[in-house]
Parts: C-alpha cells; structure tokens; sequence
C-alpha cells in the first residue's frame, strides 16, 4: 500500500498530471546536473585521452613498448604479442644549419623503422627531396626543422657526440615528421642505422626496440630477461614523462571527484528546496495520518531519480562530446594556436571507464548521504503548521 | 442508535505557552478543563477569539501536548503514544474539518479523498471505490477529477467532509468549518456535515463562533477565563 501511495506521490512531484511549475522545476535540475556530469565525463575523458597519447608518442618514437639490450647477443625472439622489433642505435647530435644549431637526440634506424604503426602516430613529409645527392639523409621533425629553417633537400651539418669524440657528417633533410607533440618533436631525429654504425665503427649505443600489444608486455618482458637480455619498458626509460602523466591523470581525477561531491551536495540542496516548498502539503499529509518516514521517502526516491537520470544524461552526454572530439582537436590543430603549441591535440579517444565510474559513484554516494541529512527537516514539520499557512 | 461511550476524554486538562519577550509568565490558555466526547453525538466548543478553542481541539486530536492532565482517546493514554501510533490514530481514527479546506493542490478531488483512504492502508482498489463513494455522497459525483482550484470554496469544503469521513473515524474534529463560506454554502455544509455524522454515528467535535450551527449540536461548551463550562 505505501508503495501504491509513494509512487502515486512521487509521479506527480514529476509533474505526471500534475503542475507546470513542478514539471519545470525537475526538468531545470536534470538539465543543470546532466550539464555538470557531461562535463566532468568529458573532461576525464580528454585528460586520459591525451595523457595516453603523448604515452603512445613516447613509446612508438622514442623508445618502443621494451628497450631491449644484450651485448653480443642475437636479435630478440618474434614471441607471442610482439608486433615489431627494431634494431636502433642513438646518439647526441647537434645540428648545423646556416641560420642556427640544436641538440637533439639522434636514432638509427632501418628502412622497416617506419611501419605501419608508427606512421599512425606522424605525418611524414618528403616533399622534393634531391635524389640523385649521394650524402646521407636524415629525418627531422617539422619542429627542429622550423628552428633551424630548413626544408626538404636543404643541407646541414650533424656533429655526432660520443664517448670517443665528436663526429662530424653533412647531411641532406631527407623527410620530415610531425607527431603533434611538439614536446618530443623538438629533441628527436632519424638517421640511418648503416650512418651510424659506419661514424661509430660498430661501437654505437645500440639495442632493440620492441612493440608490443600491451597486455602481453609483462610476459614478453619476462621471457626476454629469462633469455638473458636487459630489458626496460618506456615508462622506466622516460621516468619523469610517465610520472608526471600519472601524476596528472589522478590530480585532475581527484579535481573530478571534489566536484562530483560538490554536485552531489547541491542535490541535497534540491531536495530542501522541494520540501520547503511543500511544507503545507507535507504537513497536510502528517494530519491525515502518514509516516515521517513515508513522506521521507517519497523525496528521497524523487530527488534520487532526479539525479540517477541526470547521471545517465551526463554520461551520456559526455561519451557523445568525446566521441566527437576529434574533428574539433584537428580544427583547433590546424590553427595552430601559440598558446597550445606544446599541447598534444592529436590523439585517439579512450574511454576510462573505471575513472567514469568512480565519479558517478562518488556523485550518487554524496547525493545518498546529502539528500538523507537534508530530509530530516521533514521529521520537524508538525502536521498542525498546515493550518498556519493561507 | 450505537450506546453512548466515551470516546474522548479529557481530564483536568492544562496548558500554557511561553511568553515572547523575555522573562515574561507563561500565558495560560486552558486551566482544568475536563469534558468528554461521546460516540454519535455532537459537541460544540465555543467562546471568544483566543480563548483557547483550537488549542483544545489540537490537545483533543493529540497534534497538541498538554502540560498536565489526563487524555484518553477510546480508552487509550494519547500522551503516552509515540508519533507512530499518533499517526495511525489520526489516519483510522479521527477526522478533520478545518476553515480553509486544506487540499492538496495537485491532486483532484478523488485523489484527495483517495490518498486519506490509502494512508490508512487501504488497498488502492478499495480506496478508489470508498473515495468514489463518499464523494457522490456529498453531491460531488460530477466533480471528481477537478483539482482544488477548479472546485468553489463550498466544493471545496464538501470534498474535505468525504476526505474526514472516508475512513470511518470515530470523531471528526471540526474547527470553523463554515467560516469562510457564504450564506447559503454555510448552510449547505452544516446540513451535509449533521446528516453525515449523524447517520454514520460519528462523534463530532465542532469548534464555531456561531451559536446557530453550535446550537445543533447535542452538546456545547463555552471556553471562557481559561475554563470550560457546560451550556447545553
């Protein structure tokens, strides 16, 4: 029977036959809170997107899924969940040009270097590049490139740093790269592995990089030092870059779920505002004969599915702006705005669900409490007040 | 004709309300007042504005503590009841009538009447019928899905007379029920209300100003200085 007369109570405080005012009430809170999840959804959902990334970026170019080094040793097995092993060496390098020098960090690498994973990951150009030149060519990010104002064809000169010396090279701009992120691009060049190995005489820095599909990482890892090889992942390579994304990604999850909280406190300023408007009707009830703990509930039950399909718009309505988010971070690229210039705008959307989950949850657990504290009012409205009012 | 018993008792009955300002006496409302309501009869309560009248209803329906004295509602201490048991009194066992018609301004008529029925656990099926019932007996057949702001203040106080009656109380508690209508609404709802309590042998405890709807009941008091005297 309470359940009869709860939801006969709790539909018309949705305003099913029942006032304008009360219909429109509901339908502002829904939007308002729908508004702040579809924020907060979207918002996780960009910083994990781009986090991921500039992590994508890091371990396709710069050091691979594993770094795997063994002195004398063959060429690591093609095992279960490998997708590409490169041989590379690397060295310091500061390029010449006429109008300016930089340091950047100089990978060899073989013609197979650039498959067709690591391209996802660029935009190569190799405009008109002089073929019939005999000198060594190398691969520049658009970056470096526009530092030193060359272009496609354009001579400069490599001095190589090593531990024996410095090795001079004049060079020809073969191609050049962009990856997005011009963080990485602006330190990072390409030469040919047979370059490097015939300045160093075989005596380069040398090693393996090797792709992975990533929940095989820790397996692979693990068979290849069980067969004797030193092996690291990308985020031990790039330490500070993996610990300040981490860093990032719970800070601004952190920041999510303050707000969530902060929103599921304001629900519970919904549910005040409900029955400070209904204290006559409420009190009304009392008279006739209903339970605190029924007229508790018919609010607590209304305001919780106000928030539970606020939740679900949100969500929803976060999923939709990130799923669209591509043409607008590729349109805010193409500007290529000063301010944003060192910002990732180029990355694949992924979806944390667990991250989406936990600020729901927060938003609903903060809400339960909030709205519960805040319908104790109801326990102090005497059914004798209803008179008092008109 | 049921025999008459005590429905209501009250016994020595006091109460005070704190003064506003500060350390002012309390203001003594009632003092010693002792009367009994009885099954299928009327009794009206009258007397001077602030003289106590709707205090002493609220103490009688138990929405009201006193500050000494003895109350007992079909024999049972209303004091000592918790506000669960309260409730189910009011919701089974009382009926209430007041100036304003006191409805709930988003439900219809039925519902209004309805709602009452279902607080007091009956089934939504039987509340329909008992609300479709009661109301047709107040005239109100044509009447049912208007909302409160559609219905006249006389439609509106017919329907609050179905909303006290439809659970069968053992009193109606009645304060000023006809004081905000006219003439010829007045005496439409005072016939409806005598004929009704008098057929369904409820007690009524009606509080008035006006002695010619007071004086048809079967028994008046007068509040006057704090104490109740028997007129009738």
């Amino acid at each position: 029977m309470k359940q009869t007369l709860r939801g006969l109570l709790i539909s018309r405080k949705f305003g099913y036959h029942g006032s304008k005012a009360a219909k429109k009430r509901i339908l502002f809170n829904i939007l308002l809170i729908s508004l702040v999840v579809g924020a907060l959804v979207f918002a996780q959902i960009f910083v994990v997107s781009m986090s991921r990334g500039i992590a994508d970026k890091y371990a396709l170019l710069g050091n691979g899924h594993l770094q795997v080094h063994g002195d004398g040793m063959d060429s690591p097995a093609f095992l279960s969940g490998v997708l590409d092993i490169q041989a590379v060496a690397q060295s310091y390098a500061l390029i010449y040009s006429p109008q300016g020098n930089k340091m950047v960090k100089l990978k060899g690498v073989n013609d197979s270097y650039f498959n067709t994973l690591r391209l996802s990951q660029i935009t190569m150009q190799t405009g008109n590049a002089d073929t019939t030149s005999t000198l060594a060519k190398v691969t520049l990010s658009t970056t470096i490139a526009d530092e030193l104002q060359v272009a496609v064809g354009d001579r400069i000169a490599l001095m190589l740093v090593s531990d024996e010396g410095i090795r001079p090279q004049l060079c020809v701009v073969g191609s050049l790269y962009d990856s997005g992120y011009k963080e990485l691009d602006a330190n990072l060049a390409f030469c040919d592995y047979e370059l490097m190995d015939r300045l160093f005489k075989g005596e380069q820095d040398s090693y393996w990089e090797v792709l992975v599909d990533l929940s095989e990482l820790d397996a692979v890892k693990a068979e290849y030092i069980n067969e004797g090889y030193s092996v690291t992942t990308w985020d031990q390579e790039n330490y500070t870059v993996s610990t300040n994304l981490n860093t990032s990604r719970q800070a601004v999850l952190g920041v999510m779920v303050v707000v969530a909280m902060l929103c599921g406190y304001f629900i519970s300023e919904l549910s005040r505002e409900l029955v400070e408007d209904d204290k006559r009707q409420i009190a009304m009830l009392l008279l006739l004969g209903s339970r605190h703990k029924v007229i508790k509930s018919v609010y607590f039950y209304t305001v919780m599915l106000v928030t539970f399909v606020s939740v679900c718009v949100g969500t929803l309505l976060g999923l939709f702006l990130a799923a669209n988010l591509s043409p607008l971070l590729s349109f805010i690229a193409s500007k290529s705005f000063p301010a944003l210039s060192y910002y990732l705008l180029d990355f694949s959307v992924v979806y944390p669900l667990t991250d989406i989950l936990t600020i729901v949850l927060v938003l609903m657990a903060v809400s339960i409490v909030s709205v519960q504290i805040s319908l104790r009012r109801v326990i102090r409205i005497d059914p004798i007040s209803c008179t008092y009012f008109e | 004709m049921m025999k008459s018993v005590d429905v209501l008792n009250l016994d020595h009955v006091s109460k005070s309300f704190p003064a506003t300002g500060q350390g002012g006496e309390p203001i003594q409302i009632l003092e010693d007042v002792s009367l009994s309501i009885q099954r299928a009869t009327s009794t009206a309560i009258t007397g001077q504005s602030g003289s106590g009248k709707s205090t002493l209803l609220q103490i009688s329906a138990g929405l009201l503590s006193a500050d000494t004295g003895n109350i007992k509602f079909e024999g049972k201490d209303l004091p000592g009841m918790n506000d669960e048991q309260r409730s189910r009194l009011r919701s089974r066992s009382m009926g209430f009538i007041f100036q304003n018609s006191l409805l709930l301004d988003d439900f219809t008529a039925l519902e209004n009447v309805k709602i009452s029925a279902m607080i007091a656990q009956s089934s939504e099926h039987v509340a329909l019928k008992k609300a479709l019932d009661m109301l047709k007996l107040v005239g109100l057949g044509d009447r049912l899905d208007h909302k409160s702001d559609q219905l006249s203040g006389g439609e509106r106080q017919r329907v609050a007379i179905a909303r006290a009656l439809v659970n069968e109380p053992s009193v109606i508690f009645a304060d000023e029920p006809t004081g905000s209508l006219d003439e010829h609404n007045a005496q439409l709802v005072e016939d409806l209300l005598f004929s009704l309590v008098e057929d369904r042998e409820v007690a009524l405890m009606l509080i008035t100003h006006n002695l010619n709807f007071a004086g048809r009941c079967n028994l008046i008091y007068r509040l006057h200085n704090r104490h109740v005297e028997v007129r009738s």
